[in-house]
């Protein structure tokens, strides 16, 4: 019985020190850094699942911006929370999931130049008599938590407040909607208009209120103080110029981009 | 390590609110849970095996899926044909109820068996029936016996009731995720969260340590 554990602890020991040994030569002939990228991908169309790939406007945007800095990323779908914190202790090297820049957030993490223009919008069913961000006060309303949607709804209607109800996913929300539990998401533009053209079924309506909610600029995330968004500040000013952003744009959404717009947001 | 007990003050309140649903939760879904669990393993004991088989098949059921999924399912599909729309924390009793529910019938099994053939040869030869053998004679014994069992279920269900965090009832692990959201700090939410875990399931173990003893007469 000893002289079998012993053995058993030998194995053991080889297999783990030649499995040391394989990673350290094959990283050392990888010519491109490889990165990771999280994302939450329950997002679509920017990101979202497809049979097991994750796919859409932002993961051809971060592999177009990888080609154009020379980095291999491996991308990662994460819930939306921990996507947080990961960049935060540096688990991940960034994250790119319609992550809008922030005053709050710029002080945790540092941002690239903008990369898209949005802005919330109110998704409801066809017969609500919802028409504006203040027909929402005193109604239940679902967001996706640590989104700029839940805290426009928390500066409204103040924090915590017990008719804002989060969800980890912004898919979970829109279920609660349609299910009767709550009387409106809020969300980004593209997300609750694809959502409401792809399932007339569900008969809902977007509702538009530019007063409540500002234009966002989404960016990708890094850690404080990351050698990689001067990289990624260059290379998104490149596909702007050399028409990559563009042909995405339009592959996504069917319509050109205001890129003037968003390299105004550059200061 | 810095803590912020700041942040920890300011949610506080949300998190001392959260204790008392996680507490509400609890209790109604140990006592829908016992009241349906005693029928269901009656049910289990029948003698005639095609009777007792849909019992068998909710335990099987509830026991053999995820509470994660069961609450999901409950929240989403059967509360709102019911009620016509969500609830989080109707949607929250009923799964903990139905699955702890499961497991009280199984320790109830258990706890019946554990008696001796001799005390139901006995009774049947005093001229108690079969129901009357169980309800004077058997079942009394039986509780017992079941005490450790389930108070062992009941602080597993007080855990098992932050799963219902996902559909967005507001329990303590709801309000520890939001104090993680808004500050993107973990260690102070979530130690909280468990501290005031700890507290509540602690003193449902003394709580059951002392009925033990009041009960015991050897």
């Amino acid at each position: 019985m000893k002289k079998f554990a012993a053995s058993v602890l030998a194995l053991i020991l080889v297999l783990a020190l030649s499995a040391c040994g394989l990673s350290k030569t094959s990283s050392g002939t990888e010519t491109k850094k490889t990165i990771k990228v999280d994302t939450n991908a329950a997002y679509a169309p920017f990101e979202y699942m497809d049979k097991g790939q994750i796919i859409g406007f932002d993961v051809d945007v971060m592999n177009a911006l990888a080609k154009e800095s020379g980095y291999r990323v491996q991308l990662k779908n994460i819930g939306w929370d921990p996507l947080f914190v990961e960049v935060k202790n540096k688990s991940a090297d960034m994250a790119i999931s319609s992550i809008t820049i922030t005053k709050e957030r710029a002080q945790t993490y540092d941002f690239s130049v903008p990369y898209f223009l949005s802005t919330n919008e109110i998704l409801v069913p066809e017969k609500s008599d919802i028409k504006s961000a203040a027909d929402l006060k005193g109604k239940t309303v679902a967001v996706q938590s640590g989104t700029t949607a839940q805290e426009v709804l928390e500066g409204l209607f103040g924090k915590n407040n017990k008719n804002i109800k989060k969800f980890k996913q912004n898919t979970t929300a829109i279920m609660d909607l349609v299910e009767g539990g709550s009387d409106a998401v809020v969300a980004d533009n593209t997300v609750v208009e694809e959502y409401a053209k792809n399932n007339p079924d569900k008969k809902l309506k977007v509702i538009k209120d530019t007063k409540a909610f500002p234009a966002e600029y989404y960016g990708l995330m890094f850690p404080k103080g990351s050698k990689l968004k001067a990289d990624f500040d260059k290379a998104i000013n490149k596909i702007y110029d050399n028409g990559t952003y563009t042909k995405i744009y339009k592959k996504w959404f069917k319509t050109e981009p205001d890129i003037q717009k968003l390299k105004a947001q550059q200061k | 390590m810095d803590i912020r007990f700041d942040i920890i003050i300011e949610y506080l309140p949300y998190l001392l609110k959260g204790t008392l649903l996680t507490i509400g939760l609890s209790v109604a879904g140990i006592l829908f849970g016992m009241l349906l669990g005693l029928l269901i393993g009656l049910g289990e004991m029948i003698r005639n095996k095609i009777l007792a088989l849909p019992f068998l098949c909710y335990v099987g059921f509830f026991r053999g899926t995820p509470l994660f999924v069961q609450i999901l399912i409950v929240n989403f599909g059967a509360v709102p044909l019911f009620l016509g729309k969500t609830n989080g924390i109707v949607a929250g009793v009923i799964a903990l109820s139905l699955n702890s529910a499961a497991y009280v019938a199984e320790i109830l099994r258990g706890g019946v068996q554990s008696i001796e053939k001799g005390q139901m040869e006995a009774a049947r030869s005093l001229g108690l029936s079969h129901v009357q053998a169980m309800r004077y004679v058997i079942l009394p014994q039986a509780f017992k016996r079941m005490i450790p069992p389930l108070g062992n279920e009941f602080i597993v269900l007080i855990k098992d009731s932050s799963l219902v965090s996902v559909i967005a009832a507001p329990e303590i692990v709801y309000w520890a995720q939001a104090m993680e959201t808004q500050y993107y700090r973990v260690w102070e939410p979530y130690l909280t969260a468990a501290f005031l875990y700890l507290v509540l399931t602690l003193s449902l173990s003394f709580l059951l340590r002392f009925i033990e003893r009041r009960l015991a007469t050897e």
